[in-house]
């Protein structure tokens, strides 16, 4: 395949977007900035356009890896700039773009009268065109490139309120611990040039593929998890994700449900067929997943900023979807994160709205209350999505959702367990949320007299989402195929993949279990009626027992956060102990002191110069002489 | 006794005593001399030996010395006296500016 047969919409993949953001710096800014959303708007549609036609192309089995130009050589070795066109990144392209340019059009009336309008567009654009990019990479320099691409874009976005101190603090953190990730990817790619010689994603699964052993590759492989780690936020460097809602709800709707955090589950993803070559590391994957999901899950029930409880709802779904990856079901973890992305950014758009409808910048479940009656579209949406999210039957939560539950029943053990709590967990948040927020008017609440329905541009949005998330379980075969496409090589031009790869021909997504969709769905009962009982049974009973010492444990994320701190300030203390004892007082001063050596060296030699005249003469004879006498010898 | 080992002793005689001079004495003019001894000794002994070997070449190096050496006497005297006047003396132990 020559670049001359790429389609265009690959081309327009990239194009459109890189020519939105530029004629809406250059001219839009300047001319007219309340418009630089227009040619942006443009944009998106063509995006979506691109992305759902190229799907089409996969799914009739025209996938594609090319090589567009080089980008950098050294040498034998090169690093390409390429177009990769496969099932899991096409399926995940589609969602990004569908619900990415959903969230635009949202922002477009979120955000109008802000004063930071156009740079908003501008950066929330880019930040649309990083995951693009990072979904089409077809090398791991690349994939880097516009994975620090997404992290920039994400540290612009979170502190785009920056006259507030604490949203340039959650951009600080969100952006150093994704430094910490980014540090492992980096590693990561550093070890695969060593390693294998090249970067292209096909090439290095071939020689994965090969059975030839490869000494770096579980520490290839633990440097990717470690980055996915950071990026998807979980367990161990979570905490910077419930932080980043400082920024505007858009972006926290894109950030959460789209582009940011999938990143690294993409990221694994793609990765898949170096990973699981390593022994005990997908078991690992999935215990860090189970772990992280349970945890906040459990946190996510203790919070009371909406979004914030989406925050962690999100770190929960996240920790699913490893599990689900650990348990090798790429398939799985795809379905899911694409489900994941029509309900969560649903769910975000309806806290924005709530927000927007108090005239605040975020709401809290003690702001709010009876909105049922007021908001009667953000309503509607809001239980569309819960319901996705929860796993209640008929919707798309409750396919993908059953998939991994059915996998991890599969594996037995604790991390089946884990997935069923985890399911009871996820219902009882997001169903306290609903009823703290939508029914009531709880006498603890303060009344929100002044509540009103969003106008159209923000509320058609959120519909479609939500109906998106609600019938996103019909995506399951389609999704199936997208990953056997993928996972099977690609038709053109390296058919040996389907061979050497050896894969089974019907696999991924395990099939319907009776026994673990009746306990799911129990378990996601028992969630919600807990959720139920805490706060509508006994009114008061979610504010009765907070406070004091409970409350500080939930602030905390029960004493994560100390611990977090802690770490934060021993590090602190290392970098100067390191700066200040070893830097300055003993590095500096062994060099200070080879300083005086030398002087003192000189000074010793000096005194044999001690500048009389007959003295040089003395030498001057002496040097003439030995010369003399070598020369008549 | 011929006449060359006459001259070989007189002027390796003349030539030591210059270079006595030029490394023992501490006054400038008195250095100054020991180099135009020297000079006058190596001048003496390339006559003669031009004149043994019939060469002409070594007369024409002869007549070259003579130049450097009065080029030598005029551009050391002026050195002398400028030093002189600068008030430091005509002493070379004192004169250590070069000391390290």
């Amino acid at each position: 395949m020559t670049p001359a047969q790429v389609p265009l919409a690959a081309w327009l993949l990239y194009a459109a977007p890189v020519t939105a953001i530029l004629f809406g710096f250059f001219v839009m800014r300047r001319v007219k900035p309340e418009w630089t959303h227009l040619p942006i708007l443009v944009s998106c549609m063509i995006v979506t356009a691109s992305a759902f036609w190229l799907a089409a192309d996969v799914y009739t089995g025209h996938s594609f890896d090319l090589n567009l130009f080089r980008w950098a050589a050294a040498g034998t070795f090169g690093v390409d700039f390429g177009l990769r066109v496969d099932g899991p990144g096409v399926a995940v392209l589609a969602m990004v773009s569908f619900v990415g340019s959903l969230i635009h059009l949202y922002a477009a009336g979120y955000m109008k009268g802000d004063p930071g309008f156009s740079r908003f567009f501008l950066v929330f654009h880019l930040f649309f065109l990083a995951m693009i990019g990072l979904l089409t990479a077809n090398n791991y320099v690349q994939l880097y490139l516009f994975w620090e691409l997404v992290g920039v874009a994400s540290y612009l976005l979170v502190g785009f309120w920056f006259h507030k101190e604490s949203a340039r603090k959650a951009a600080l953190k969100a952006f150093m611990t994704n430094r910490v990730g980014d540090f492992g990817l980096l590693l990561a790619v550093l070890l695969i040039v060593l390693q294998f010689k090249v970067t292209h994603f096909h090439l290095l699964y071939l020689k994965a593929a090969s059975g030839a052993t490869f000494d770096l590759l579980p520490l290839i492989g633990l440097c990717l998890v470690w980055a996915a780690c950071a990026k998807s936020a979980q367990f161990p460097l979570y905490f910077w994700l419930p932080d980043a809602m400082e920024g505007p709800t858009p972006t926290s709707a894109l950030m959460h449900a789209a582009t940011m955090v999938t990143a690294g589950v993409f990221l694994l993803v793609r990765s898949w067929p170096l990973i699981s070559l390593v022994e005990g590391l997908p078991h690992l994957v999935a215990w860090i997943g189970g772990i992280t999901a349970l945890g906040a899950a459990i946190i996510a029930g203790t919070k009371k900023d909406l979004k914030r409880i989406l925050a962690y709802s999100t770190v929960s779904h996240l920790g699913l979807m490893m599990l689900a990856l650990g348990l090798d079901q790429v398939g799985v973890a795809l379905f899911h994160l694409i489900v994941h992305g029509f309900f969560k950014a649903a769910l975000f758009l309806c806290a924005g709205n709530i927000a927007h409808a108090l005239h605040q910048p975020t709401a809290n479940v003690d702001d709010v209350g009876g909105l049922q009656k007021s908001m009667r579209l953000t309503y509607l949406s809001f239980v569309l999505a819960a319901l996705s999210l929860a796993g209640v039957f008929p919707f798309g939560g409750f396919f993908s959702k059953d998939a991994i539950l059915d996998a991890a029943w599969h594996h037995g053990g604790p991390l089946a367990a884990l997935g069923m709590l985890v399911a009871a967990g996820s219902a009882f948040y997001i169903f306290r949320m609903l009823f703290l927020t939508f029914y009531g008017a709880r006498p603890e609440q303060k009344q929100a007299p002044h509540a009103h329905e969003a106008e159209p541009i923000l509320g058609i949005p959120v519909l479609f989402l939500a109906l998106g998330a609600a019938l996103a379980g019909l995506l399951k075969e389609p999704i199936q195929r997208f990953v056997v496409i993928g996972m099977r090589g690609l038709p053109s031009g390296l058919p040996e993949l389907n061979l050497v790869l050896n894969l089974p021909g019907e696999p991924l997504l395990p099939h319907f279990n009776w026994v673990v969709a009746d306990l799911g769905t129990l378990m996601v009962a028992l969630g919600a009626f807990a959720a139920w009982r805490l706060t509508m049974s006994d009114p008061g009973f979610d504010w009765r027992w907070r406070g004091g010492f409970a409350e500080s444990m939930f602030e905390s994320d029960f004493g994560y956060k100390i611990f977090v701190d802690w770490l934060v300030r021993c590090v602190s203390w290392i970098a100067r102990f390191t700066g200040r004892v070893l830097d300055k007082a003993w590095w500096d001063g062994l060099i200070e002191s080879t300083n005086d050596i030398v002087r003192g060296a000189g000074a010793a030699l000096a005194s044999s110069a001690q500048g009389r005249v007959n003295d040089y003469l003395w030498w001057m004879v002496a040097g003439t002489a030995l010369l003399l006498g070598k020369v008549l010898r | 006794m011929n006449l060359t080992a006459v001259v070989w002793g007189v002027t390796g005689t003349l030539f030591f005593f210059g270079l006595a001079m030029v490394t023992l004495r501490r006054q400038l003019l008195a250095m100054l001399l020991g180099i135009e001894l020297m000079l006058a000794a190596v001048n003496v002994s390339l006559v003669h030996h031009a004149g043994l070997f019939n060469d002409a070449e070594a007369l024409a190096v002869v007549a070259l010395v003579i130049a450097v050496a009065a080029a030598e006497a005029v551009v050391g005297l002026s050195l002398i006296l400028r030093v002189r006047r600068s008030g430091h003396g005509a002493d070379a132990s004192t004169l250590t500016e070069l000391q390290g």
